[in-house]
């Protein structure tokens, strides 16, 4: 039994999340994918805590909700789909709000922020944000990397770049869940995938064998075309 | 409308000067006055300020006759004969005295001892009662005439620190009981400067004394209690909001606690 | 903020309500050579609760016009910009001259519950994360309301002169304050400071946005009803004892985060200390100025501030900073 690396029981939202059970085993991978407003969103928020959840989410053994504000960091990093950033920090400043140790030019070079660092975060693009949100979550190296999206506003050399980093991550042993609008970025990036539907967790297992069973097909009304691509399911 | 004008006008100039109709007036300072020169059978309405003890020496007097709002439509209600009033009155207020067939007399603030005597005589001759008017004024020149030499130095204060210019009617009033107002900057005096250069008498304004205000508060400041150097002389402020002939008992009684 | 400049500031503050102490210096030395009690009662009663009072009203209005900027993510949010000032005004005015509340204390009560209910309206009216339009639109309505309910309660009150003494005291002064007056005030901007003071991280962490920082398990609105709670408190009691004095809240905490940053928790205290010094020194100016009349110190504050405010408008646009 590998160890355990985030362990959610009974997790919900109101109506948008029913009461899930989760476990996620630590240095692993995996994808969430769903149409929209399937509750991708709604998950991670209950998972990070956030908007009053029910249910108990555990790292490494700990309660989240018993840990404080200033050591949860390093329990739990969050990267958010919204990349309003409406106080003018500094890119260093911001990235160092929560972790005062820690190698912030390390990060920051390894995201190519270093030329970045002293420019005020409202001021950035929108993926250059993404870029900063995910140091800021980085720096304190928590045990659970949580991300909603992240790959919506980067282009093409920035999506590989951080499949290869959170793989990288991964393979350290982090525990990451990563919400994923893109198929075909949800195939390379993990072997393991999460489906959502209204609301629920509806299926868990390898992205191949998903396609192949028809879940995919089911859920979003698409299937794999001949030539590639996608195409209306009937 | 140039017609209905010049007969208001004719219905003015053919009123008598000594209209032995009721009387009202719209104003405190004005209830003062037609309170001390006419007669009681003339005064049909005063404003509702001197219905309030805490605004008018003669509010017993005062609440004898019924309380208006100020308003000229108030006033037009009672079909007086005559309407006092302060300051100024606009057009309407005018067009409105004539429609219901009443004259208006509009008295200008007093700036001196003169122009207080002045609208005394005024509202006796609009009232029919010249006798009772000359009495007040010839009181009023016989306290001029007895007035001390000495000016000695005095300031008068209300609460917060509030005095009065030493070319201010109340001043001019002042010195009818001996007393020079001292000048102060922006005729607001502070408790410090009141310490520090205190005034030979101190004439306290007790107007409104019992209520809390912020002025009530700078009395009651610790150090204002200290201000003792100076003789304080407790006035009846009310009859300091109008500076008017009420105030010549007041003066003469101040003359008596000076002399003492 | 490095330590020696905090130590500068510190120190500039002891000079100004040193200086505030003792100026003007000529008159109370000749009186402390002929009469060395009274001399000591104009400066233990008279002097120090001025300078003190100008002191704390300039701290707690630094304090929270930082914290409420951060709050609103907005440098354009201050006490008196969002009608919190008006608040207190109105409510201090009804418990004086309507419910007939005598004493300092009963003054107090009523600016921290109208300071409250402004601040509250304007949460209602304009959300948490308000933008800037929003946000002045708002506090211009709070403002109109307070200040015609003002009105209104000054019309209804007793004497027609109460008009004329409430003029007077919101304009706001720190002249013939007494000692019991600064005792409330200093309790009232004492819990509010305190308050605030426990907020400082969890307003940095608002930078984060309203997501992140319930991830690390900060709660927005709690802190929001601290800081409402705390600046109700604070600017309610001021204003109580001093009137209502504009713009520190409003200058204060954005020259302070020019020196944090852009930090905007870390700000509250540089904030403080700045406000303190600008309300002592806009009341030397206004005591020592041959002008040969009593100027209301919020002319001063008001001549520093609405040219900066002005500034503000036009270089916001949407941004926090200047």
């Amino acid at each position: 039994m590998r160890k355990p690396g985030l362990q959610a029981r009974g997790v919900a939202l109101g109506r948008r999340l029913a009461a899930t059970d989760l476990d996620l085993a630590a240095g692993s991978l995996t994808v969430l994918v769903g149409p929209n407003g399937a509750g991708k969103t709604s998950l991670l928020h209950a998972l990070a805590r956030i908007g009053g959840p029910a249910g108990e989410v555990r790292v490494e053994g700990r309660s989240i909700d018993d840990i404080s504000p200033a050591a949860r960091p390093k329990s739990l990093g969050y990267v958010p789909a919204a990349r309003e950033l409406a106080w003018p920090l500094s890119v260093r400043d911001f990235v160092r709000l929560t972790a005062t140790k820690g190698d912030a030019a390390e990060v920051l070079s390894g995201l190519k922020l270093d030329r970045l660092a002293d420019r005020r975060v409202d001021t950035l693009s929108t993926g250059e944000r993404t870029r900063v949100l995910l140091a800021r979550a980085l720096l304190p190296a928590p045990a659970v990397l949580l991300l909603d999206e992240p790959f919506a506003n980067l282009d093409p050399l920035w999506q590989l770049r951080l499949v290869e980093r959170l793989q990288d991550e991964a393979k350290g042993g982090m525990t990451v869940l990563v919400s994923v609008h893109d198929f075909d970025l949800a195939v390379r990036l993990a072997r393991r995938m999460l489906v959502m539907d209204e609301g629920r967790l509806v299926a868990d297992g390898r992205p191949d064998a998903l396609f192949a069973n028809g879940t995919i097909e089911n859920v979003f009304g698409v299937a794999r075309a001949d030539r590639g691509g996608w195409t209306e399911a009937r | 409308m140039a017609a209905f004008a010049f007969a208001s006008a004719i219905s003015l100039l053919a009123a008598a000067p000594g209209a032995t109709g009721g009387v009202v007036s719209l104003n405190l300072c004005t209830d003062e006055l037609v309170l001390l020169v006419a007669r009681p059978d003339q005064v049909r309405g005063v404003s509702y300020l001197s219905h309030l003890p805490e605004e008018l020496a003669l509010w017993r007097q005062a609440r004898r006759y019924p309380a208006n709002d100020g308003s000229m439509l108030a006033a037009a209600a009672r079909r007086p004969a005559l309407v006092v009033t302060m300051g100024s009155a606009g057009r309407d207020q005018a067009r409105l005295a004539a429609a219901v067939g009443a004259r208006l007399l509009v008295l200008p603030y007093p700036a001196s001892l003169a122009d207080i005597a002045a609208s005394v005589r005024r509202v006796g001759r609009a009232t029919g009662n010249v006798g009772r008017a000359e009495a007040i004024v010839a009181s009023m020149r016989s306290a001029v005439r007895n007035a001390p030499g000495g000016a000695v130095d005095a300031m008068w204060l209300d609460g917060a620190g509030r005095t009065l210019s030493p070319s201010s009617l109340g001043a001019a009033w002042l010195r009818l009981a001996g007393l020079a107002q001292r000048s102060v900057a922006g005729d607001q005096v502070t408790l410090e400067a009141m310490l520090t250069r205190p005034p030979t008498v101190v004439v306290q304004s007790r107007y409104r004394a019992g209520q809390m205000s912020s002025a009530t508060g700078w009395l009651r400041h610790p150090a204002a209690r200290r201000v003792a150097r100076a003789r304080t002389l407790p006035t009846d402020g009310r009859r300091w909001t109008c500076a008017g002939p009420t105030l010549l008992p007041e003066i003469l009684r101040l003359r008596r606690a000076l002399a003492r | 903020m490095t330590r020696g400049a905090a130590l500068a500031a510190v120190g500039a503050l002891a000079l100004l309500f040193a200086l505030s102490l003792l100026l003007p210096a000529g008159d109370l030395l000749a009186l402390a050579r002929t009469d060395a009690p009274l001399a000591a009662t104009i400066l233990f009663e008279l002097r120090l609760p001025r300078a003190a009072l100008a002191l704390i009203y300039g701290a707690t209005l630094g304090a929270s016009g930082a914290a409420v900027q951060a709050l609103f993510a907005n440098p354009l949010a201050s006490p008196d910009i969002t009608g919190t000032s008006s608040g207190a005004a109105l409510g201090a005015v009804v418990a004086a001259y309507l419910l007939g509340a005598t004493g300092p204390f009963g003054f107090t009560v009523g600016g921290t519950v109208g300071a409250g209910a402004a601040l509250a309206l304007l949460l209602a009216l304009a959300g948490p994360r308000a933008e800037a339009a929003t946000l002045l639109l708002a506090g211009v309505a709070i403002s109109a309301l307070a200040g015609a309910a003002t009105a209104l309660a000054l019309a209804l009150a007793p004497s027609p002169f109460a008009f004329y003494d409430a003029f007077q005291w919101l304009m706001g002064s720190f002249v013939d304050r007494s000692l019991p007056q600064l005792a409330v005030a200093a309790c009232g901007a004492g819990v509010a400071l305190a308050l605030l003071a426990t907020q400082v991280a969890r307003l940095d962490r608002l930078a984060l946005g309203e997501e992140v920082a319930q991830s690390i398990g900060d709660d927005p609105a709690r802190t929001r009803a601290v800081v409402i709670a705390a600046t109700a408190l604070g600017v309610g009691a001021c204003v109580a004892v001093c009137g209502a004095v504009g713009f520190v809240g409003l200058v204060a905490p954005v020259i302070a985060r020019a020196w944090t940053g852009q930090h905007p928790g870390r700000a509250v205290w540089p904030a403080a200390a700045l406000g303190a010094a600008l309300m002592l020194g806009a009341d030397l100016l206004v005591r020592l100025a041959p002008l040969g009349r009593a100027l209301p110190v919020g002319v001063v504050t008001a001549l520093i501030g609405a040219p900066l405010f002005v500034r503000l408008v036009v270089k916001s646009r949407g941004r926090v900073a200047l």
